[in-house]
């Protein structure tokens, strides 16, 4: 893929950062001290010089990990998606019914300008997140879960509370994800009545709308501003920019300052995989984000003197999904046969040959997170679609369909069965295994043509719009199940929650372009809506979604909306030449950025 | 007298091709790829073979040159590339040259307000940076069918070559032979078409066979830089495969798979540079050594 | 000089005509466009586990960026906003303005250019002269044959042999950037210039390799054009000294090369865009090309623009050079 899978698809704590033409001073930088400059390449975003130093700005000058940082940092656990590591915040504790947290800030947290991180700074953060909306910082009259109030305790505690009405099982981790902002650089950009709009926001009559529209109106003016100096909570602070990298140096009042280990940090720009790629083979990087690399690229960077690989749990997968519009994709069988007639593991050895595992089962979850959530002995009870011609010739035959002399199938309509298969421009695992399940499918007797759309953009546009038969398309997206089964039975196959009800349109509205059965009836489990299970999953305890997501696991094996093809596996290349002590493979933290591993107290420089 | 022309004009050529050895090959070369192009495909089935367990194959008589990243051989990817992106390439040379020469010859034989309005336009269609604008086109319109593509690099290209055909037919307007056909009364039609054209063929032909060229290169280019979709066979989808997805660059593994359409690219080159210079040897007889 | 203004005054009108029509034509084309913006920012959202109504209430904020109301009156605001170099706001990079993000990328696009053109334009100058006193030699003919092929050669193909070989087999080159900002800051002074340069050596040679073949073609033939006119018969007879003909030669053979400079600034910068992508080079080919992924539409129409404009200007530019340096010209007019 261009843009890597994490970026796309990971980190839901990944708020985008930001900066500006910070720091051009005409003086040559002062040259490199104990630490050292630890070289990477930021994925989340182009780095750009114009851009202000903003966490919200598309290609802001924050760069999360290293000169902004969150209350918390999200861990890649399996099951438990509110599991963090301490970041500004040092601990927090939740209400039993989970609508109020109370976080204590670290005691000797001090912004880049020496001046001591405040409960006042967290309200400001706070309010200029709800200028940005999004998650539970969306004042959208009658939403879920939203966050009502924010109540200084004292100087370093802080307390949220949930707005009064349905939970949401993500409060905590978004309040946690929120980006540390200083008061003394956001503060002037907020009205004083600001909190008082936030509260007239959340009613429904016309004054509520006016108040809406005036945070809209700021939050549209505030994503441009950015302070002309970097005012930094986070290990690091943004030296310069220019068009292809940022410079950024360590910040002496970071509250664990002394657990870092560089004392500068460059941040690469890139425009593709291959150039990062080539900065790793050169020996440049001391660290590189994800990228879809082809087997043959993977040995030549390991043939570098200090390059390793580190491999952790991606919470991701790539799958292969239909539009029930187009027959015969609207016959279970259909589905259920061609899943019979891929092998998912020559599609993966094409795709993703050393970023992917083959996917041992469909249930729209990455399989590690099936296991633990619902356990081995239900995961085996699963049909695994072993690559089976007969099963998959009678499967068809029971849907109507007939095979011809040549062995070409033909519809009950005595057409040939034929269908495009959709992949966007750019991802090149996809393009690729695309290209071999369409060869695959041929030689059974079924004619598909792998087509490529010019970019994502518009195969996104095109999707939606039910142009496709067929697709890859992201699914399983962890840790938060809930997320994960969203992207089979959320809006893209009809069921959409607003203002915390769940309607379903029917196939080819509202963006629904799967066009999946509302209902379905599956084995010993009788009629299911999952659409209704998914949103379940939003309001459920952690502890109490296990028997939903078995129905729902189940559903989506027996109805396959989609044949997972392969899980992702996070590759992560570094270099251990100038830095030792990285993360270990599986760590929880292995998909955030070399920031905040630094936070954690990994990479030191070698002595 | 226009067929004396004619005969004159291969007569002309012929004898500037063999004048040198690398001509003669310059136009086995092209006549070699317009083989390819157009019977290229006949040698292989609809889909080519693909093997997984042969990927970046070393190179050996089965796979010559090499193979890909899923083990279809790169000789055949190609060859099988040949046609597309010749009959592109040659249907909007068709098209420059039918706007560029109606419009250069009404314009240099008409003159007066036609003239200017029409060569305002070839120098608007000159400037107009053609590469960038061929680039947002792509996003507006889509440009993935053969003759949809042929006609906007066609329709792009056309002014260098209206602008020497209106030249030309200034320059041969007042010469003694066109000044006597219309002393004679004979119509325009007659005049255009059977005295005006063949004059001035030879110089629709050398540019038109450079506008080729281009045309050539600016839709592989476009396939290479990924703003079209990468689903047909054309060189410069290997070189996109190639360079940003394979890393060729970076892996000798892949290597033969960029050298491939780079090679077939250099070859092609060569092939009209050379028989360029024969035309150009035919068209300014100076160059001519003495 | 009063005729040296009118010509000016001619081709400004004219430049501008045709700014007017391009910005016209990419205004109403950039609204034909598939892809929403909003769209894939929407879709991001969704992927990185919002759930649909906070997404929506997220993208506001980009909505915000496109512009709305009648066509019309887009266009006229938009026209308006050119007059005083405001090209309209970033929707990716969400209000950004785009003038900020084209005019600090142009200056490398600038540079890469005109160095590229000058090293090209010198050096087939120089070997279009010997070509074409020697066109009878071995030297000759093969100069004309690697000048044509390296002319016909497509620009992006010497881009990938040249990184191939001294950014990745050899690594002499950095493979990608302006400068390193870990080692120089910005400023005047010789370690920064020399950053610079290093950077920009195989960019700009890849120009120039693309670019010394139509030189050297054209420098040929016009001295063997020139060889053969009556006033050098003339010089000879009159016993000038060489150094005199070739004065001569030299000074009637490149003006009609200026006409072709003219023509080549549009190829230059169709190829800019390749030799920034294969070489990483920030400037406004690479502008334009991530601006087409992202689907920023006055991101795209105002990069389009400006390198329009520069084209334009370079042409307006090399015309005035070429009337100051022809006597025929300047007097006609």
């Amino acid at each position: 893929m261009k843009r890597s899978v994490c970026a796309i698809a990971a980190a839901l704590a990944f708020t985008l950062a930001a900066g500006a033409t910070a720091g051009c001073s005409p003086s040559k930088p002062e040259a490199k001290k104990s630490g050292g400059t630890y070289t990477s390449v930021f994925a989340n975003h182009a780095i750009d010089p114009q851009s202000p130093i903003n966490p919200f700005a598309g290609k802001g000058n924050s760069f999360t990990g290293y000169n902004v940082t969150p209350l918390g940092i999200r861990k890649n656990h399996l099951t438990d998606h509110n599991q963090h590591y301490p970041a500004i915040a040092e601990s927090w504790q939740v209400s039993p019914d989970g609508s109020e947290i109370t976080i204590k800030l670290q005691p000797n947290a001090k912004w880049s300008d020496g001046t001591p991180v405040t409960a006042e700074d967290i309200k400001t953060s706070a309010a200029v997140a709800f200028t940005q909306g999004g998650s539970i910082f969306a004042i959208t009259p009658g939403s879920t879960g939203a966050l009502g109030e924010v109540t200084i305790v004292d100087e370093k505690t802080v307390k949220f509370t949930q707005a009064p009405g349905a939970r949401n099982n993500t409060f905590l981790f978004s309040v946690l994800a929120m980006n540390v902002l200083a008061k003394s650089v956001w503060g002037p950009q907020l009205p004083a009545d600001f909190w008082d709009k936030v509260k007239k926001g959340a009613g429904s009559d016309d004054a509520a709308k006016a108040a809406r529209d005036e945070i809209t109106a700021l939050g549209k003016r505030l994503i441009t501003f950015g302070p002309a100096k970097d005012v930094s909570a986070g290990p690091f602070v943004l030296e310069s920019v220019n068009a292809s990298e940022a410079i950024l140096t360590k910040n002496p009042h970071f509250y664990n300052a002394d657990k870092i280990g560089p004392e500068k940090v460059r941040l690469k720009n890139y425009s593709g995989n291959e150039q990062i790629w080539n900065y790793l083979i050169a020996g440049e990087l001391d660290g590189a984000p994800f990228t879809a690399t082809p087997t043959n690229v993977v040995e030549q960077i390991l043939k570098v003197p200090g390059s390793k690989k580190i491999t952790g749990l991606s919470q991701v997968s790539a799958a292969l999904v239909f539009n029930q519009k187009y027959a015969p994709f609207d016959k279970v069988e259909v589905r259920q046969a061609l899943a019979y007639l891929i092998d998912r593991s020559e599609v993966q050895k094409i795709g993703a040959p050393d970023s992917g595992k083959p996917s041992e089962h469909t249930h729209g979850l990455i399989e590690d997170a099936a296991k633990a959530w619902i356990g081995d002995a239900e995961v085996s009870k699963l049909n695994p679609y072993n690559p089976d011609k007969a099963k998959a010739e009678a499967l068809l035959k029971q849907a109507g369909l007939t095979k011809a002399a040549d062995g070409k199938w033909m519809l009950p309509n005595g057409q040939p069965f034929t269908f495009k298969l959709q992949v966007p421009n750019g991802f090149s695992d996809w393009v690729a295994a695309g290209k071999n399940v369409a060869n695959q499918l041929t030689n059974a007797g079924i004619a598909v043509e792998a087509t490529t759309s010019a970019d994502y953009a518009v195969y996104q546009k095109e999707i939606a719009e039910g142009k496709y038969a067929a697709g890859f398309w992201l699914i399983a997206l962890g840790p938060s199940t809930y997320n994960a089964y969203a992207r089979l039975y959320g809006g893209a196959n009809g069921w959409s929650a607003f203002g915390g009800k769940l309607a379903h349109k029917p196939a080819g509205e509202g963006g629904n372009w799967m066009g999946g059965a509302e209902t379905a009836n599956v084995a010993g489990l009788g009629t299911l809506n999952p659409g209704e299970l998914t949103y379940q999953l939003s309001q459920l305890p952690v502890d109490q979604a296990k028997d939903t997501i078995v129905k729902l696991a189940k559903y989506t094996n027996d109805q396959l909306p989609g044949i997972q093809m392969w899980n992702y596996v996070n590759v992560k290349f570094v270099n251990t030449t100038r830095y030792e002590n990285f993360p270990p493979d599986n760590c929880e933290c292995l998909r955030e950025t070399d920031g905040v591993w630094m936070q954690l107290g990994y990479i030191q420089p070698k002595k | 007298m226009s067929n004396n022309v004619r005969r004159r004009f291969w007569r002309g050529v012929w004898a500037a091709l063999k004048r040198r050895p690398s001509r003669i090959a310059g136009l086995v070369i092209v006549l070699l790829f317009t083989f390819m192009a157009i019977a290229g495909s006949w040698f292989y089935p609809d889909r080519l073979p693909y093997d997984v367990d042969n990927i970046y194959a070393p190179i050996s008589w089965k796979h010559p040159l090499s193979t890909d990243f899923e083990g279809v051989d790169v000789l055949a990817l190609v060859i099988t590339g040949t046609r597309g992106v010749l009959l592109v390439a040659a249907a909007a040379g068709l098209v420059t040259m039918f706007v560029g020469t109606a419009a250069g010859l009404y314009a240099g034989y008409r003159r007066g307000a036609p003239d200017s309005v029409l060569m305002r336009i070839a120098d608007f269609v000159l400037t107009v940076p053609g590469f960038p604008l061929l680039i947002v086109l792509t996003t507006a319109i889509d440009v993935g069918t053969w003759w949809k593509m042929a006609l906007v690099l066609g329709l792009i290209g056309w002014g260098g070559l209206a602008r020497a055909v209106r030249s030309q037919t200034l320059s041969l307007r007042e010469r003694g032979f066109i000044e006597a056909a219309r002393g004679l009364g004979l119509p325009t039609r007659h005049i255009v078409v059977k005295q005006l054209l063949p004059n001035i063929a030879p110089y629709i032909a050398t540019n038109l066979l450079l506008a080729v060229t281009a045309y050539i290169y600016a839709q592989v280019g476009l396939y290479f830089l990924g703003v079209l979709p990468l689903d047909t066979s054309n060189w410069g989808v290997m070189l996109n495969a190639a360079v940003f997805q394979s890393g060729a660059l970076i892996s000798p593994d892949a290597l033969p798979y960029l050298l491939a359409p780079l090679g077939a690219i250099l070859l092609l080159t060569l092939g009209v540079v050379l028989i360029v210079d024969a035309l150009e040897e035919i068209f300014n007889p100076r160059l001519r050594e003495r | 000089m009063n005729s040296f203004l009118w010509r000016l005054a001619g081709h400004l009108t004219r430049g501008l005509a045709m700014v007017w029509v391009v910005t016209t034509f990419t205004f109403f084309l950039i609204r034909l466009m598939p892809g929403d913006p909003v769209q894939i920012q929407y879709e991001r959202l969704i992927a990185q586990g919002m759930s649909p109504d906070q997404a929506e209430s997220a993208t506001a904020i980009t909505y915000g960026f496109l512009p709305d109301g009648p066509v019309w009156q887009q266009y006229l605001d938009y026209l308006s906003g050119l007059l005083v170099l405001d090209l309209g706001v970033s929707v990716e990079s969400q209000g950004i303005p785009v003038a900020d993000r084209v005019f600090g990328a142009m200056p490398w696009t600038v540079i890469l250019v005109l160095s590229g053109i000058l090293i090209s334009f010198l050096i087939g100058v120089g070997l279009g002269v010997v070509a074409a006193l020697r066109r009878s030699s071995f030297v000759g003919h093969s100069l004309s044959i690697a000048g044509s092929l390296l002319h016909g050669v497509p620009p992006f193909v010497i881009g990938i042999v040249l990184a191939a070989l001294f950014t990745r087999r050899w690594r002499w080159f950095p493979s990608g950037g302006v400068y390193n900002g870990d080692e120089v800051a910005p400023g005047f002074y010789a370690d920064f210039m020399l950053n610079v340069a290093y950077h920009m050596v195989l960019p700009a040679s890849a120009f120039a390799l693309a670019s010394y073949g139509g030189w050297l073609l054209a420098m040929r033939s016009s001295v063997a054009s020139v060889l053969g006119d009556d006033f050098l018969l003339a010089a000879e007879l009159r016993g000038l000294t060489s150094w005199m003909r070739f004065r001569y030669l030299a000074r009637n053979a490149i003006l009609p090369l200026f006409t072709v400079l003219a023509i080549s600034f549009g190829l230059v910068f169709g190829g800019a865009i390749f030799i920034e992508r294969i070489f990483n080079y920030p400037g406004l080919g690479m502008l334009l090309l991530s601006s087409i992924g992202a689907r920023d539409y006055s991101m795209m129409s105002g990069s389009f623009l400006v390198i329009t404009v520069a084209v334009i200007i370079a042409n307006i530019l090399a015309d005035l050079f070429y009337s100051f340096i022809d006597p025929r010209v300047r007097r006609q007019t």
